[in-house]
């Protein structure tokens, strides 16, 4: 039926060729593979961007259905990860604006201005599966959104600082600087005999 | 050794998390940080902000991929269907503006007063060309849409 076949857990790099034919041709069983693959990834991500869990499943259901929409656009000469990631955050962009809840644009001028925090559990707490994470949740919480986005695509998806800059739309430079002030906010926490 | 040293490792141990750094100077971040206990502090409290933040594990909604995976089926399908009924659309009206030439032409002629050659051109200009053109154009939308997305996703 098809000339090629992808099974879960098996797209890699060399993949994204097909990858690209399939969302060209809007091919459900390499969406299945995707969804498969990237899900748990996808969700990751977006709870870090909004600092919350709910509604999150909803974003991810919408940012597949754009995927499929919008597979023409992706061409396969790169990595596969950071063009979903571009369409996850364009989603959490859009639903920000429509909820008029915060910005994704940071002033970058040095500073990380806390976040309100709420009495309840935050997605992070309740997430926490290591001693360490859990001395990290409560200061996530109160991080800017852009430097926690930063972190997650650095530390958790692995990804370079020029893919983390196309998929956030800053210069490299900025991004570094994120993520040096995100580690600088949770450094404290392991700091001065509290490790 | 001054305080500008300490700072400068230190903004090294940040660069090495965050990017890598050159073989020379993570040689020579190694060597100060068999030295140096301050900066050795800093540099393990790093690491283990990112151990700490590989440390989470956010579980997807168990009916969630069921969710996606039904919906994109739906949406796929929907998305054929309207293909095949606009292409099956467009081949119909191009066939159908020949056929009303050939079949109807003189009759429209002599109706309005006019030449056949006229009632040609008319529905060519006005029928048959259009409709191969929107035929003509299915393949290509693909890649318009491309382009659109390509703009839309600058934000």
């Amino acid at each position: 039926m098809f000339d090629y076949e992808l099974t879960t857990g098996a797209l890699m790099e060399s993949d994204t060729r097909q990858i690209a034919r399939g969302l060209r041709q809007r091919d459900v069983v390499v969406l299945e593979a995707l969804v498969e693959q990237y899900q748990h990834r996808v969700v990751r991500y977006l709870i870090y961007l909004l600092g919350r869990r709910d509604g999150v499943d909803d974003l991810a259901q919408e940012m597949w259905l754009r995927v499929l929409e919008r597979g023409s656009s992706y061409d396969g000469e790169s990595r596969f990860e950071p063009w979903l990631f571009r369409i996850a955050r364009n989603v959490a962009v859009d639903d920000l604006r429509k909820r008029r809840v915060f910005s994704l644009d940071s002033n970058d001028d040095g500073s990380c201005r806390p976040v309100a925090a709420s009495d309840e559990p935050s997605p992070f707490t309740l997430a926490a599966r290591t001693e360490d994470a859990g001395r990290l949740a409560r200061s996530l919480e109160t991080l800017e959104p852009v430097y926690r986005e930063a972190l997650v695509l650095r530390f958790q998806e692995d990804l370079s600082l020029q893919e983390i800059a196309a998929i956030v739309g800053a210069p490299v430079s900025t991004v570094a600087s994120r993520i040096y002030k995100g580690l600088a906010t949770l450094r404290p926490q392991f700091e001065g005999g509290s490790a | 050794m001054n305080i500008d040293d300490h700072e400068r490792f230190r903004r090294m141990t940040d660069e090495s998390l965050a990017g890598g750094i050159a073989d020379d100077g993570e040689r020579l971040l190694r060597e100060h940080l068999d030295t140096c206990t301050g900066c050795r502090e800093y540099h393990d409290a790093s690491n283990r902000v990112v151990a700490g933040l590989r440390g989470f594990s956010f579980e997807a909604d168990a009916s969630l991929n069921a969710r996606v995976l039904s919906s994109l089926r739906r949406s796929a399908q929907r998305g054929r269907r309207r293909w095949v009924w606009s292409s099956a659309a467009a081949v119909v009206l191009t066939m159908g503006g020949t056929l009303v030439d050939l079949r109807f032409g003189d009759l429209m002629a002599s109706v309005f007063d006019i030449q056949r050659m006229q009632v040609r051109e008319g529905l060519l200009t006005f029928w048959i060309v259009p409709s191969l053109c929107v035929l003509m154009l299915f393949p290509l939308l693909p890649l318009l849409g491309k382009a659109g997305t390509r703009r839309e996703e600058r934000i």
